[in-house]
């Protein structure tokens, strides 16, 4: 089961954020939610490493490393 | 040392094939084939990406396109830029683009500039040159139909497609229409008007100004003036539009097409035309307000174009080819004799060295380093390889999501030049010195220190742009990202 942290926020923010929130989030603690595993994603960094991991192969195959 | 104004003049699509002042025979850039007389050429500069989202950030904020993340385009919020450091040493700063949807407040590009104009109005972001018919909505019911049953077999949906094709040109044939009336974006001679307006305006101060000029992007219909300058009166608007609706034909391949190649070439061409007349104007206008010897002037384009060399068009970022990836680079310097640098020259190295050249240090965020000395003491330029990346196609390329696909990249050094795509996970290495044109990738056995010398390149230059990513632009570019992706 997952397990929750409790964050304070300023309320005047919370309350401008929760007036500005898009209709498809049901609520605040949804969009920051998302939001936060939106910048966590790691797609692209897997990404990077795949490529360097195959010139490497490369130079290896070559034999200069 | 006396603080120096800056135009930079970016052109879209602008190959280094076409300007006189790296060989052209047709006679399409008069005005800056003499600039380029009293200015630093670099016959093999190279764009840092390819396409506009992935090169321009190299030019305005010395940063390779990927570094901060593939899911990143444009400028990061606050991120420093030419601009940035311009207008904090109290430079008036203006930037007015020929309406490129990538190069607008979207994607930052308006930050530090005084002055910003996209000139993204509603009906140049929709200007459709397809032919009304294709529009008219119970046809269009009627046409799916048809089509639908034409995909029976191959040759009954090449009939109809080559029959539907010529019945759009035959409706709109019919329509009263000129070249002005047809272009999807403002010519150069509106965005000249404007920063002519903008400059008399500014006193004696210090200025930035950026242009972006669209004038060589497809469709093509060039000012009926710059045709008639080439010769080519002969191409009516009418004509224009057959030839671009033909030119921007999926369903037939590269054989037939190349039967419009020379004609849109000459349409082409004449937007280089006027592109050059516009920037003699600008030249004449800064002379005439005594701000021309006070001022750095560059010249270079976000990329070239393909016009079917190896059966591509347009400018997509699939094959890395020197007919995108190699662009015109002409800078004037005050003081600074002229001469031609002929070793590759990456554009992420423009923003320091016009940085350095105006008196103002180049922000630490910059990935590329000033040639300024070099170019000022008239001593060479160091011998270095260009690295340019980018990702491959997907359907929508304003999605984070579609970018998150192996990249590709080309190391560009003076003989040798190696692509590497990392979706085949396949590399080639042309000899550029016996095949310019990159048609034969030689054998694996052949070269084989070159081949590992580039391949360590792309190697150390994974390592530094990625692991070294500057995570505080990054998070804000992210975040502007989300903002539009929930809004």
């Amino acid at each position: 089961m997952a397990e929750y942290r409790t964050v304070h926020l300023p309320e005047d923010l919370c309350a401008a954020a929760e007036k500005w929130t898009p209709k498809r989030f049901e609520s605040l603690e949804a969009l920051l939610r998302f939001l936060l595993a939106e910048i966590v994603k790691e797609d692209g960094s897997k990404l990077d490493q795949a490529e360097e991991q195959m010139i490497q192969d490369r130079l290896r195959d070559l034999g200069y490393i | 040392m006396k603080r120096r104004s800056l135009v930079l003049v970016t052109v879209d699509c602008l190959r280094a094939d076409h300007v006189g002042f790296q060989g052209y025979s047709r006679p399409v850039t008069p005005f800056l084939d003499l600039l380029a007389k009293e200015s630093v050429v670099f016959t093999n500069a190279i764009v840092a990406g390819v396409p506009t989202y992935f090169s321009v950030p190299a030019m305005l904020a010395s940063r390779y396109p990927l570094s901060l993340g593939r899911d990143v385009v444009g400028i990061a919020p606050h991120e420093p830029t030419i601009a940035s450091a311009m207008r904090q040493a109290g430079s008036s700063t203006a930037a007015f683009l020929a309406a490129n949807p990538y190069l607008s407040s979207r994607f930052g590009y308006h930050e530090d500039f005084e002055t910003f104009c996209d000139f993204l109005t509603d009906s140049l972001a929709d200007g459709a040159t397809l032919s009304r018919a294709a529009e008219d909505k119970s046809l269009s019911d009627f046409n799916r139909r048809v089509r639908m049953f034409s995909r029976g077999t191959h040759l009954t949906a090449a009939a109809y497609d080559e029959l539907y094709f010529w019945y759009c040109q035959w409706r709109s044939w019919r329509e009263n229409v000129s070249m002005d009336g047809l272009r999807r974006y403002p010519a150069a001679d509106v965005i000249v008007d404007q920063a002519c307006s903008w400059l008399s305006g500014i006193g004696d101060q210090p200025f930035f100004l950026w242009l972006h000029l669209m004038d060589p992007h497809y469709p093509h219909y060039p000012p009926q003036e710059a045709l008639a300058a080439l010769g080519l009166s002969h191409f009516t608007a009418r004509r224009a539009r057959v030839l671009n609706s033909a030119w921007n034909r999926d369903d037939i391949g590269p054989q037939r097409l190349r039967r419009y190649r020379e004609r849109i070439l000459s349409l082409y061409d004449a937007g280089v035309y006027w592109v050059d007349k516009q920037i003699s104007r600008l030249v004449s206008a800064l002379r005439e307000w005594q701000r021309w010897d006070e001022t750095i002037f560059a010249l270079t384009a976000d990329h070239g174009e393909e016009f079917l060399e190896q059966g591509g068009r347009y400018h997509s970022p699939v094959t890395m080819r020197e007919e995108l990836v190699r662009v015109p680079l002409l800078v004037r310097m005050p003081g600074v004799s002229s001469r031609t640098a002929k070793g590759p020259f990456s554009l992420i190295h423009l923003a320091p060295t016009l940085l350095e050249a105006a008196g103002i240090a180049p922000p630490d965020t910059f990935q590329g380093r000033s040639r300024w000395d070099q170019l000022s003491t008239g001593t060479d330029l160091p011998s270095e390889l260009a690295i340019a990346e980018s990702v491959g196609t997907g359907k929508n390329i304003l999605r984070a999501d579609e970018r998150m696909r192996p990249c590709q990249m080309a190391v560009r050094g003076e003989a040798y030049k190696l692509v590497i795509n990392f979706n085949e996970k396949a590399e080639r290495l042309y000899d550029l010195r016996s095949d310019p044109r990159e048609q034969s990738p030689l054998p694996a056995g052949v070269a084989r220190a070159e081949r590992a010398r580039l391949l360590q390149a792309a190697r150390e230059h994974l390592q530094k742009t990625r692991h070294n990513q500057n995570s505080d632009l990054a998070l804000r570019a992210r975040l502007r990202e989300l903002r539009h992706a929930v809004s």
